[in-house]
């Protein structure tokens, strides 16, 4: 069971020659691979970071313009609103005292004409008696 | 009824040889052939499964580049742990060659019917049932680590013999022995008695009763080649940080 003989020293250089062989056609070439491979895989992971980066930091940036948009338009709504109401307050108050006034002229228009109209007719009923008293007088 | 054990079949399907070796000559120098052609087989099969997954590199990996990449990755992933991040990529290759030829040997052993190939002495079986192969892998790990010890800090290296206290010495020594030679016996010892059991098992009840002990052989297999890859990473990263504390070596 335990001859040593010349085997020895000869799987010692077979083995070494093995190990030469095996690093040329298997360890370097599948080595280079996987290093490649995983290189390949970290940077792309890097770039896959980057790119989700900025993309929140885009989408952030997104957000802040939206709500300060939100509330300038808010404001403009708000002031638009204010500004129509008084608009149409000012609108009504005027119409409004503008029928008030022309109410009031068309009232006093009204009683002057009353008056003219009176006093035309009290003078025309002095006329119209004088000449009603000259027909019976005629003809009496 | 128990002549059973007689008949020619059984004594074909089952037989135990241990110690005989199918001897090949090289001028003057004995080898044990069944041990190169197993490992032959071996060798052969990690570069043609190499060939196969590095034929066509994909970015997306699929078939045997995927379960190729499985494999290296865990190997690398098993000398980072050992030697750390710094650095392990220049021991990936003989750490991760070490798990893949041992384990290959390992369940070689076990799944592969070599029975059926005759040689004209000895048998085909795991190449690291072989004390031989073991002690050439072991012998392989210990120059790695004094290579490593040498190669970063020069003659500092000796500097982690007598670091925590010159008492130890000796025991510091000892340990540049111990090493390899556990090393080795773990894995002889594992694989040539998960052969044997399963071969006395398969003498004794030929038919099922020995599939759940082949079934722990595979995982014991496995446990040792990665005990063995773990091992020679530990010794290395000790030999690269030389604070010469005891990484535990009591496994399996």
């Amino acid at each position: 069971m335990f001859d040593f003989d010349a085997t020895l020293p000869l799987m010692a250089v077979q083995f070494i020659l093995l190990v030469v062989i095996l690093n040329a056609i298997f360890f370097k070439p599948l080595t280079a691979v996987i290093e490649d491979r995983a290189n390949l895989i970290r940077s792309s992971q890097t770039g896959a970071k980057e790119g989700l980066e900025q993309i929140n930091a885009i989408t952030q940036q997104y957000e802040k313009e939206l709500a300060e948009s939100r509330r300038q338009y808010q404001s403009v709504i708000a002031k638009a609103q204010a500004d129509a109401q008084k608009l149409a307050s000012d609108q009504v108050a005027a119409a409004q005292a503008e029928a008030v006034a022309q109410r009031e002229q068309a009232t006093q228009e009204l009683s002057a004409q009353k008056v003219s109209a009176m006093a035309e007719l009290e003078k025309q009923v002095d006329g119209l008696s004088q000449e009603i008293l000259n027909k019976l007088l005629v003809g009496v | 009824m128990l002549n059973f054990l007689d008949s020619p079949n059984f004594v074909s399907l089952a037989a135990l040889e241990v110690g005989q070796h199918f001897y090949w000559h090289i001028g003057s120098l004995k080898v044990h052939g069944q041990v190169f052609l197993a490992t032959w087989f071996v060798m052969a099969v990690l570069i043609i499964v190499s060939l196969l997954a590095t034929r066509n590199i994909q970015r997306i990996p699929t078939g045997m580049q995927n379960l190729m990449e499985y494999a290296l990755d865990f190997v690398r992933e098993l000398t980072r742990n050992q030697i750390g991040e710094k650095e392990y990529r220049p021991w990936v290759p003989f750490i991760g060659t070490l798990f893949l030829f041992i384990f290959v040997c390992n369940w070689s052993g076990a799944l592969i019917p070599w029975k059926l190939i005759h040689l004209p002495e000895g048998e085909l079986a795991a190449p690291t049932n072989d004390i031989n192969t073991t002690v050439a892998l072991s012998l392989l790990v210990s120059i790695a680590y004094f290579y490593a010890g040498f190669k970063k800090k020069g003659l500092g290296y000796f500097a982690k013999y007598v670091q925590p206290t010159p008492v130890l010495l000796p025991i510091a020594v000892l340990e540049d022995f111990t090493k390899p030679l556990s090393l080795s016996f773990r894995l002889f010892g594992n694989i040539l008695a998960d052969e044997l059991v399963v071969g006395v098992l398969v003498l004794l009840v030929p038919l099922f009763v020995p599939l759940p002990v082949m079934l722990l052989g595979l995982f014991t297999s496995a446990i040792q080649a990665l005990v063995f890859a773990t091992l020679a990473g530990a010794y290395i990263h000790e030999a690269l940080e030389g604070h010469g504390d005891e990484h535990d070596e009591e496994h399996a």
